[in-house]
C-alpha cells in the first residue's frame, strides 16, 4: 500500500504491507529508532508517538491507517534551533531519565498533555502516564520534571 | 576549586536519551543482518519423540537451522555446568530452546518455525520446591552427578537439590530447651520478573576467525566467557561490544541469546540478530527465585534472642545459573541487625521443571528480610512489646559478628538510621485510624567486591578519557558516579570526562553492574590510575613551568603553582607536551575489595562467604487497607539509607525512589504465578507492573559514613532500596488488619482471605 504522511514536519511516502505497524515503518523504513518496541501489545507506551497531536501506541497502530496524518516522534521534539524542548530539558535536569528506554514514550505522552493542559496538577500528570511503564524511576522524578516545566511557563 | 563530589551533575547520557539518538541494543542494525528465532519447548517436561525441521529449512527466506546435533555435546553454566544449548532428548522447562532458525526477517523466521514438526511425550514433572524434595519425586536431571563445576568450585548437592549450605553451630538445641518463648513462622515469596523495558537481544558477527557480539548487557566479560563455554571457544576469540541498556536489574548478567546469535552467525556467515518478544522474554527470564522460609527463634523472658533455626528453600528452576551463590545469603541475613545467639541455617536450592531463576536486584534479600523482619514483629508481639522499641533495644552495635564470623565494624550506623526516621516521622504518630497500620523494617547489605579496572588518558584538548568495561545499566553509576569521581581526581568538571562504552577487546576485565559495585569499585580503580596520571601531569608541568612538583596543584583544568595562581598551564598543553616528549599520558588502575575474614568452617557450601563494605538501612511504611476490596494504599513511605558518601544526591534519590517502587511491586502485586509448571501471566498487561498512580513520593534521609577504602567514601547505593520494602509493607498490613499475612505478594485476594478467616 502506498501511504503519504508527514513525519516530524517532513512529507514521506511509504509502500507498506497492510499489516505493518507504524512503529515498524518508523524504525525500519525511516530509521527513527527513538520510539521503542517493548511489548507489542499497546501496554507499555515505549512506542508512543503523536498522531495529529494525539498519543498513540505505534506498535499496534497500522501504518495503513495513518495516511495523510501528522506524526511526531521524539526526534521531532527539538526546536528548529536544535535546542531541547522545555520538557526534554526538564527531563535532563530533574533526573527523569535512568535507563532511558521508556523516555521517548513518556516525552511524547507528556508533550501531548502539556499541549492540551498547560497547568496539570500532580494527579493529572500521574494519570496521563498510566499507559507508560517505567521500571527504573518509580515515576516521581518524571512527574517533577513536568511540574518544573509548568512552573517555568508560569513565571 | 569547585568539587564534583556531592553535586547533582547531570547524567552524561541524559541528552541523547531524551532526543532519541541514544542507541540501545535493539536499535543496532548491521548491513546484511539476518534474524534468528528459537523453537522453544511448549511443555515443562517431556521426551522429544520427533523433531523434523526439513520443512523449516525449505521455508521462504530461511538461511539455516541449528539443533543440538550442530553444537558441541557439552553443558555449560555460570558455576555448575548443567545447561545444554539445545534440548536434544528431554525438555526440562517451558521455553527451553530446542532449535534455532535464521531467516531474512523476523517475520519469515517466525513463519518458518510454524513448519517445525515437534512431538514431545510429556513425562512426570516437579514444579513445586517442596514436592521436589519428597521421596520418589521425579528428578529434573537424572544425570545430575555427571555435571562438572567451574574450576575450584565445590558444594554439597544431590538429586533435585542443586546446592546446599548448612551451618550448625553449637548451642542451638540447648538454647531452645531453656527458652521462655519459641516463636515460629513460615513465609512464602513469589517469583518476580525484572521487567526491564528493553527485551533481551544479541547480534553476532563472525569474520571467519573471531566473533563480535553486540549486546545491551550488564556484564560483557561474562558474555565473552559464557559464549566461549557454550561453544567450546577460547574467550579471546570473542569480542563483546556494549550499547545502551534498557534496564537489566540482574537479568542481563548471565547469557541469554548471545550463544545462539554467535552459532548462527558462524553458520551463515552473516550478522545475526536475536531479540525476544515480550512473552518469550517473560517466559524465559531468570527471574527472582520463589522461596519458602521456615524460621524458629528461642527467646528469653526478657526478650533476648537466644538462638535461631532457619530453613530456606529456593526455587532454582531447571538450571543452576547463579543460584548456588545465593544459598550463602541467609548466612549474612539471619544473624544480622539484632544481637542473637547461635543460628542454625540450612539453605537448599531446588531444581524444578520451571524456567531457571537467577539474579534480581537485592538477590534473595527481599524474601529473606521479609522473613526476618516479619518474624521480629511476631516476637515483639509475643513479648507484648512495642515493635520499634524492641528492635531498637536489640540492635547490634559496632563490632558485632555475623554467623560467618565476619565483624561488622560499623553496625551502630543502624541506630542512627532509626533516629533519622524518628525525627522525620515519629513512630507514635503513624498508622493511626481505622484500617491503617505502620511497619518498620531494616536491612544490612553488601557492596559487591568483584574486580574492575580503568585506563585513564589525558586527551590533547585537556579532557580526560576513561576506558572501562563497566556498564551503565541506567542507575547512573557510570553516567554520574564514575564520571564525577574521575573529574574530581583532576579538578575538572564532569562534562570534561568521557567514559567509553564497554568493549572487551579494549578494556580490561570488569565484573559488570551488579551488587551496587560500579561506583565503589570502578571509582577506586580510577583513583589508583589517577595517582599515576597526576604524577606524569606534574612531572611534565614542572619542567614546562620550571617549578618543583611539590609546588604544583590541579585546578579548573590546569596545573597552577601554589600561591601564584597566574602561573598556570592548561591540561591541554601538558597533554601535548607529554605526548611529544615521553609519549601520551595514559595509565591504568585496578581494584577489588579484599574479602572480610570469616570462619571457613562456619558452614558447608558457603560459596559467597562474606558481605564486604556493608551499608545499613531502615524503611517505614504507613498503609491503609480497604476491607471491602482487600486493596492496600501506601500513605507514607520513609527511607533512611547509609551510602558512605553521596557522590550525586539526585541520582541516589532516583535509585531509592525506583528501588522502592520495585519493592512495592514485589510486596503487593508482582508474581509469576505457576500452574503445573507454566506461568499464568505471560504479558506485561497480565503481570501488572506498578504505575505512576501507584507509587507515593518516598521520603528519604541519606546518612553519610564515608568508607576509608573510598572512592571519596562512597559505598554501594542502588540495590538496597528494594530489599526491606516487602517486610515494611507486610508489617504495616499486619498492624492494620491484626492478621499476619506471611506471603508476598500481599494481593487483595490474600487480604480478603485473611479477613474472611478472621470472621
Amino acid at each position: 500500500m502506498r501511504i503519504e504522511l508527514t513525519v516530524n514536519e517532513r512529507k514521506v511516502m511509504l509502500d507498506v504491507p497492510p499489516s505493518e505497524t507504524l512503529l515498524t515503518s518508523l524504525r525500519e523504513r525511516l530509521h527513527l529508532t527513538g520510539a521503542k518496541e517493548a511489548c507489542v501489545e499497546g501496554e507499555c507506551g515505549a512506542c508512543t508517538v503523536l498522531l495529529n497531536g494525539r498519543p498513540v501506541d505505534s506498535c499496534i497502530y497500522p501504518t495503513a491507517a495513518s495516511s495523510e496524518t501528522q506524526i511526531t516522534t521524539v526526534e521531532g521534539l527539538r526546536g528548529t534551533d536544535g535546542k531541547l524542548s522545555p520538557l526534554q530539558q526538564a527531563f535532563v535536569d530533574h533526573f527523569a531519565v535512568q535507563c532511558g528506554f521508556c523516555t521517548p514514550g513518556l516525552l511524547m505522552t507528556l508533550s501531548a498533555l502539556l499541549a492540551n493542559n498547560p497547568d496539570p496538577n500532580r494527579a493529572e500528570i500521574q494519570q496521563a502516564i498510566v499507559g507508560n511503564l517505567c521500571r527504573c524511576t518509580g515515576y516521581v522524578q518524571v512527574v517533577e520534571a513536568v511540574e518544573a516545566v509548568v512552573r517555568e511557563a508560569q513565571r | 576549586m569547585t568539587t564534583e563530589i556531592g553535586q547533582s551533575s547531570v547524567r552524561s547520557d541524559a541528552v541523547t536519551k531524551t532526543t532519541g539518538s541514544a542507541m540501545f541494543g535493539t536499535d543496532i542494525a548491521l548491513p546484511g543482518m539476518l534474524h534468528g528465532r528459537l523453537l522453544r519447548s511448549p511443555v515443562p517436561a517431556g521426551r522429544i519423540v520427533k523433531l523434523d525441521l526439513s520443512q523449516v529449512v525449505a521455508a521462504p527466506g530461511v538461511h539455516g537451522v541449528s539443533t543440538a546435533a550442530d553444537v558441541p555435546d557439552r553443558r555449560s553454566g555460570l558455576v555448575l555446568l548443567d545447561a545444554p544449548l539445545f534440548a536434544s532428548d528431554f525438555v526440562r522447562y517451558e521455553g527451553e530452546p530446542i532449535a534455532a532458525v535464521v531467516a531474512e526477517t523476523r517475520e519469515l523466521a517466525n513463519q518458518a518455525l510454524e513448519f517445525a514438526v515437534l512431538e514431545i511425550e510429556e513425562i512426570p514433572s516437579v514444579t513445586d520446591i517442596e514436592a521436589a524434595l519428597a521421596p520418589g519425586a521425579p528428578l529434573v536431571h537424572p544425570d545430575w552427578e555427571s555435571f562438572d563445576t567451574s574450576p575450584g568450585m565445590a558444594w554439597p548437592r544431590s538429586g533435585n537439590v542443586v546446592a546446599e549450605s548448612f551451618a550448625d553451630p553449637e548451642g542451638v538445641e540447648e538454647a531452645f530447651e531453656k527458652a521462655a518463648y519459641v516463636v515460629e513462622d513460615r513465609f512464602e515469596a513469589g517469583r518476580q520478573y525484572q521487567a526491564y523495558m528493553e527485551p533481551r537481544m544479541a547480534i553476532a558477527e563472525f569474520d571467519g576467525q573471531r566473533f563480535t557480539i553486540h549486546v545491551a548487557h550488564q556484564f560483557p566479560y561474562n558474555v565473552r566467557d559464557r559464549v566461549a563455554g557454550a561453544l567450546d571457544l577460547s574467550p579471546s576469540q570473542i569480542r563483546v561490544i556494549g550499547h545502551h541498556i534498557g534496564g537489566g536489574f540482574g537479568a542481563k548478567l548471565d547469557t541469554g541469546l548471545e550463544p545462539y546469535a554467535a552459532l548462527l552467525a558462524r553458520q551463515v556467515g552473516r550478522p545475526v540478530r536475536l531479540a525476544n518478544d515480550r512473552p518469550e522474554d517473560l517466559l524465559t527470564c531468570q527471574c527472582r527465585e520463589n522461596a519458602v522460609i521456615k524460621i524458629r527463634t528461642a527467646v528469653s523472658k526478657d526478650g533476648a534472642l537466644l538462638a535461631r533455626d532457619v530453613e530456606v528453600l529456593m526455587d532454582s528452576g531447571a538450571h543452576a545459573t547463579d543460584i548456588p551463590f545465593l544459598t550463602s545469603i541467609p548466612m549474612h541475613v539471619f544473624g544480622s541487625l539484632y544481637r542473637i545467639g547461635p543460628v542454625r541455617i540450612k539453605t537448599r536450592a531446588i531444581y524444578t521443571n520451571t524456567a531457571p531463576t537467577g539474579a534480581f536486584r537485592g538477590v534473595s534479600g527481599t524474601h529473606l528480610y521479609f522473613a526476618l523482619e516479619r518474624h521480629m514483629d511476631h516476637i515483639a508481639n509475643e513479648l507484648g512489646l512495642d515493635r520499634l522499641k524492641y528492635r531498637r533495644s536489640s540492635l547490634q552495635s559496632d563490632g558485632a559478628q555475623l554467623p560467618t564470623g565476619q565483624v561488622l565494624n560499623d553496625a551502630g550506623i543502624l541506630s542512627k538510621a532509626f533516629d533519622a526516621i524518628e525525627r522525620k516521622a515519629p513512630w507514635a504518630e503513624l498508622g493511626i485510624g481505622p484500617n491503617r497500620g505502620v511497619g518498620v523494617a531494616a536491612c544490612m547489605w553488601l557492596t559487591n567486591p568483584m574486580p574492575g579496572s580503568v585506563t585513564l588518558k589525558l586527551n590533547s584538548d585537556g579532557t580526560l578519557g576513561v576506558l572501562t568495561a563497566a556498564t551503565e545499566n541506567g542507575s547512573g553509576a557510570v553516567a554520574t558516579g564514575v564520571r564525577q569521581i574521575a573529574a574530581e581526581e583532576f579538578g575538572l568538571s564532569a562534562d570534561k570526562v568521557i567514559v567509553t562504552m564497554p568493549d572487551t577487546d579494549a578494556a580490561a576485565f570488569d565484573a559488570g553492574s551488579q551488587g551496587s559495585r560500579t561506583t565503589h569499585i570502578v571509582g577506586r580503580a580510577i583513583h589508583e590510575a589517577a595517582v599515576q596520571v597526576r604524577a606524569r601531569i606534574f612531572e611534565t608541568a614542572a619542567s614546562l613551568l620550571e617549578a618543583a612538583v611539590e609546588d604544583l596543584e590541579l585546578a579548573d583544568g590546569a596545573v597552577v603553582v601554589v600561591g601564584t595562581p597566574t602561573t598556570r598551564i592548561p591540561l591541554a598543553d601538558i597533554a601535548a607536551a607529554a605526548q611529544a616528549a615521553g609519549g601520551p599520558i595514559s595509565e591504568s588502575g585496578s581494584y577489588t575489595t579484599p574479602m572480610p575474614s570469616v570462619n571457613p568452617t562456619c558452614a558447608s557450601g558457603l560459596l559467597f562467604p562474606a558481605f564486604p563494605t556493608p551499608t545499613y538501612h531502615v524503611h517505614v511504611a504507613e498503609v491503609e487497607v480497604d476491607p471491602v476490596t482487600g486493596g492496600i494504599r501506601v500513605l507514607r513511605y520513609l527511607v533512611a539509607q547509609e551510602v558512605g558518601r553521596a557522590i550525586n544526591p539526585q541520582a541516589i534519590r532516583g535509585q531509592i525512589q525506583g528501588g522502592v517502587a520495585q519493592g512495592l511491586g514485589y510486596a503487593l502485586w508482582e508474581n509469576l504465578w505457576i500452574d503445573e509448571g507454566r506461568y499464568v501471566q505471560r504479558t506485561f498487561e497480565a503481570y501488572g507492573l506498578p504505575l505512576a498512580t501507584d507509587i507515593p513520593e518516598i521520603e528519604i534521609v541519606l546518612l553519610e559514613h564515608p568508607d576509608p577504602a573510598g572512592p571519596y567514601g562512597a559505598k554501594g547505593v542502588a540495590e538496597p532500596p528494594i530489599i526491606p520494602v516487602a517486610a515494611a509493607i507486610g508489617n504495616a498490613v499486619a498492624d492494620a488488619i491484626g492478621i499476619s499475612i506471611n506471603a508476598v505478594p500481599i494481593t487483595p485476594e490474600r487480604v480478603l482471605e485473611a479477613l474472611v478467616d478472621l470472621r
